[in-house]
């Protein structure tokens, strides 16, 4: 996901004005998707998601909003891509309150770092992990 | 029952007009003194803290008279991802009298208010609020909402969970004009048999309508992303530290969820409101507007792209206290102003009185949203599973004349009935083929009949429940996707309706609607805040209803026609 | 609606002493909120606190079960309330029941947050439904499997009453007393015409 070009407002949307940028997570363009390449099964749910790439150039062109919180958003997206929906699922509870300790916390951050490139998401871990202890809401430690 | 029962009587002899007035529906409604020290005050509190800020070292130290060492976990994500610290105390040192003129005054752009915003601390976005009258919120709405075309979000439900009435009402609310449709269940189980019939009627009515189920974070993500729903809002975030742990989440757990809604392609907007605090008894002594604020700041901060507000489920608290409703509108002010979609309430039974009704729904009417209503009940109220709508069905008629007489587009339309008709029973016929063709179980004739001319759910024959429940698992269990419906939907002979379904699913690839307020238009272009963006600079600027749609908006069930009075406009 | 009767009854809940862990296998413990009888004296509705406990005790009474009855100061919450009466109740089964109304019937074993049947719209619950809910408690309390209660919605109720709910937790929050332990109470209804 680098050497993304600079987008600015007029670029949006993308489905219409850049669709040349965009590609299915199988390598497929938009217009690839046609009700005839459904029937066929060329076109599968997998091709229906969104890439990390397509997340970076909507988190620019939302910095060119002056949206800066939204463009960390998707750039926290674009890493979390990678990462099976069970998976996403389990360390969204593991941020729960009293959920985790904080080795638990440390462990996933680093989990998100090494085996994800995840470095914006173990970064919010981490963050977490520090006001959990400041404010009483990690788990009891066995 | 007991909620329409009348006061209790007195012995005391009581005047005629003290009769009828006692008998007025207003009279229905709770109304509460305020108790600040507790938090139930709307928005006028001396409890609540003065403005302050102090950056050190690129940090912010000191947040509204609380030092680092002070913060609650609030103060600590808003401090450290809301406010930006460069200008914070530019911004701050700005009166506050001066930022609400800049609100209302239509010669500063709503781009240098917004960039003011960005550097605003909860209680200093109070005061300037407190500052403002209902009709200069008003003003300040009509120019920092973030789309520049208003638009409506509807309820679907059904009291028995009929699939069918969801597709039927889906499918009339789609063609009335909603641009998003909402269901939630009462068994929770039957759940995808519901979004499916959401997905589908809503397609059917107008291509492109978003859709979504309101269930717990994982059964809602699940369904996401499958894609048989198209987008997300029942995300609760609360403005205390104790309340926000009493519903089992943080600003970073919230903030994670968030992001993985996005690397999925799916729209989200979170959910807040004034008085959710005070009801659940830790306010902390504060103002309602003043803990909304603080959710509105978390909410920007997490990089959400909108938020549901306008109490909400709560409106009975806001509403019976002196200026709630005032302090509603502000709240919807505030999170346009800090440049987040805002889905703005009048969404919640808020009373008995329809003048009441109305007068509470005009503040976002007039100046429009991003959705006027974030949930105006498609069906009738008793089959609002949601708990009941400030609009239900049977207000279409009013809501479209209202719409006509003040000239404001409230989404909405007049749909002749033959139209209507047809859109339900081609609803009501895809999802018969498609529930053949999924093995799932049958959808009679009957049912199709009852579904073209149905009010509620009493109009349709019962289903066999434990059928479909037991269907409603193996829809999970086979992991049917959206593209499975699409595919069944062509090959079935509703080619169009699969079309439709295929082009909302297509825009995952896109991540077009992760951008703020992005709806879709009937041509499956994405309206969002950048290439439909506010521009309202005063008096003849701005969203205005004219042309092709202004025509249609005249429009009603009956009028006269000049040509031939004799006769009434088709 | 609210429990028409003829002639007022009062309630006073005379202290007994400690509340303790009862042995007869069938009884059920109704434990009431920090807030019950004094200050308050109705529910959200106005049905007379005095009532609400007849009724109670009238159910468990025609389905051949016996009662305690508590008072616990130091949570207003229902759950907590309600769970805590289950482990001090002979069967395990306790009705909780806060002064604005809001009424759960609870079982030792399960976890705190669930329960056996929840009426968590206070303004809904009459005379007849309290009465409903101790006879279903009683036969609970002897191993049987009742019909639950049927429920009650009503979408109006939230205008009318969620203000004046809140209002009332808040109060009853104000009267909780961590230092002082739960009691037993023995409920003396006086009729007033």
């Amino acid at each position: 996901m680098t050497a993304a070009p600079e987008l600015t407002p007029a670029d949006y949307p993308l489905s219409i004005n850049r669709p040349e940028l965009l590609r299915t997570p199988t390598g497929k363009t938009l217009g690839d998707i046609t009700m005839d390449a459904v029937v066929s099964g060329e076109i599968t749910a997998e091709d229906l998601r969104v890439t990390p790439d397509t997340l970076v150039l909507q988190g620019r062109i939302a910095e060119s909003m002056g949206r800066r919180q939204l463009g960390e958003n998707c750039r926290r997206a674009a890493e979390m891509t990678a990462i099976p929906d069970a998976e996403v699922l389990a360390m969204y509870n593991a941020l729960r309150p009293n959920a985790s300790t904080a080795a638990q916390l440390e462990e996933m951050a680093s989990r998100l770092e090494d085996t994800y490139a995840a470095a914006t998401c173990a970064a919010l871990v981490r963050e977490a992990a520090q006001v959990y202890a400041a404010r009483n809401l990690l788990a009891e430690e066995d | 029952m007991t909620a329409v029962a009348p006061r209790s009587e007195s012995t005391v002899r009581t005047s005629k007009r003290t009769e009828i007035l006692e008998a007025r529906p207003v009279n229905l409604d709770g109304f509460v003194e305020e108790w600040p020290e507790k938090g139930l005050v709307a928005m006028e509190s001396d409890f609540d803290p003065a403005p302050s800020v102090r950056v050190e070292g690129g940090r912010i130290v000191e947040l509204d008279g609380r030092t680092r060492e002070q913060f609650d976990f609030m103060d600590t994500f808003i401090a450290d991802h809301a406010i930006d610290v460069d200008t914070c105390e530019a911004a701050m040192a700005t009166e506050s009298v001066e930022i609400a003129r800049m609100l209302v005054d239509p010669r500063t752009s709503r781009a240098d208010v917004v960039a003011l915003g960005r550097g605003l601390t909860p209680a200093k976005i109070l005061e300037v609020v407190k500052l403002m009258n209902v009709v200069e919120i008003m003003m300040g709405i009509q120019k920092t909402r973030s789309r520049r075309t208003p638009a409506n979000q509807a309820h679907s439900t059904s009291a028995k969970d009929n699939p069918i009435q969801v597709a039927a009402d889906a499918a009339e609310g789609a063609v009335r004009g909603f641009a998003e449709l909402e269901t939630t269940l009462g068994v929770v189980r039957y759940a995808p048999l519901v979004a499916i019939g959401l997905q589908v009627g809503g397609q059917v009515g107008r291509g492109g309508t978003l859709t979504q189920c309101a269930l717990e974070e994982a059964t809602e993500l699940d369904l996401g992303m499958r894609g048989i729903t198209a987008y997300a809002e029942t995300i609760s975030i609360y403005g205390t530290e104790s309340v926000f742990v009493d519903g089992d989440d943080t600003p970073w757990s919230k903030a994670f969820l968030a992001s993985a809604y996005a690397s999925r392609g799916i729209k989200m907007r979170f959910t807040s409101g004034t008085g959710s605090e005070v009801q659940m008894g830790n306010a902390e002594g504060r103002s309602m507007l003043y803990l909304e604020i603080r959710c509105i700041l978390m909410a920007k901060g997490a990089g959400v792209q909108g938020l549901q507000n306008g109490s909400i489920s709560c409106i009975g608290v806001p509403g019976a206290v002196p200026g709630g409703i005032r302090a509603v509108a502000a709240e919807n002010l505030v999170a346009s102003w800090m440049d987040l979609e805002c889905a703005s309430g009048n969404d919640q039974s808020f009373s008995h009185s329809p003048m009441r009704r109305t007068s509470r729904l005009l503040p976002q009417m007039l100046p429009g949203t991003d959705f006027v209503c974030s949930g105006y009940s498609a069906v009738p109220n008793k089959d609002n599973m949601f708990a009941g709508s400030n609009l239900e069905t049977d207000d279409y008629d009013d809501w479209n004349v209202i719409q006509r007489d003040m000239q404001v587009d409230g989404g909405l339309r007049h749909v002749r009935e033959d139209v209507i008709l047809q859109v339900r029973n081609k609803a009501a016929r895809a999802m018969q083929a498609l529930f053949a063709e999924l093995d799932l179980p049958a959808i009679t004739d009957e049912e199709v009949e009852a579904a073209t001319y149905a009010d509620s759910s009493d109009d349709y024959p019962d289903r066999d429940v434990l059928a479909d429940l037991e269907g409603a698992r193996s829809v999970m269990e086979r992991g049917i996707t959206g593209l499975d419906l699409v595919k069944s939907l062509e090959r079935t002979g509703f080619g169009d309706v699969a079309e439709n379904y295929l082009k909302v699913l297509r825009q995952r690839v896109s991540g077009d609607l992760l951008q703020t307020a992005a709806v879709l238009d009937a041509d499956f272009v994405p309206q969002a805040a950048i290439n439909d963006a506010n521009d309202y600079a005063g008096p003849g600027t701005g969203y205005r209803l004219s042309g092709e749609r202004w025509e249609e908006l005249k429009k009603l069930r009956h009028v006269t026609s000049a040509e031939n009075p004799e006769e009434e406009v088709v | 609606m609210t429990a028409a009767v003829d002639s007022v009854r009062t309630l006073q809940l005379r202290e007994i002493g400690p509340a303790e862990r009862g042995t007869r296998p069938e009884e059920v413990v109704i434990a009431l909120s920090p807030a019950f009888g004094d200050p308050f004296t109705k529910t959200i509705v106005d049905v007379p606190h005095a009532e609400v406990v007849r009724q109670l005790l009238a159910g468990i009474e025609e389905r051949g079960g016996s009662a305690r009855v508590i008072k616990v100061y130091r949570t207003a919450d229902l759950a907590a309330i309600a769970h805590f009466g289950a482990k001090l109740s002979g069967s395990g089964i306790a009705v909780g029941v806060l002064s604005r109304g809001t009424t759960v019937l609870h079982q030792r074993d399960l976890a705190r947050l669930s329960n056996l049947e929840l009426f968590p719209q206070a303004p809904l619950l009459d005379a007849e439904v309290f009465r409903m809910i101790g006879a279903n408690a009683a036969q609970y309390a002897q191993g049987q499997s009742p019909k639950p209660v049927p429920t009650r919605n009503d979408q109006m109720a939230r205008p009318r009453w969620q203000a004046k709910a809140a209002l009332l937790h808040l109060k009853e929050f104000d009267c909780i007393d961590k230092n002082r332990n739960a009691v037993e109470v023995e409920p003396v209804i006086t009729r007033v015409d």
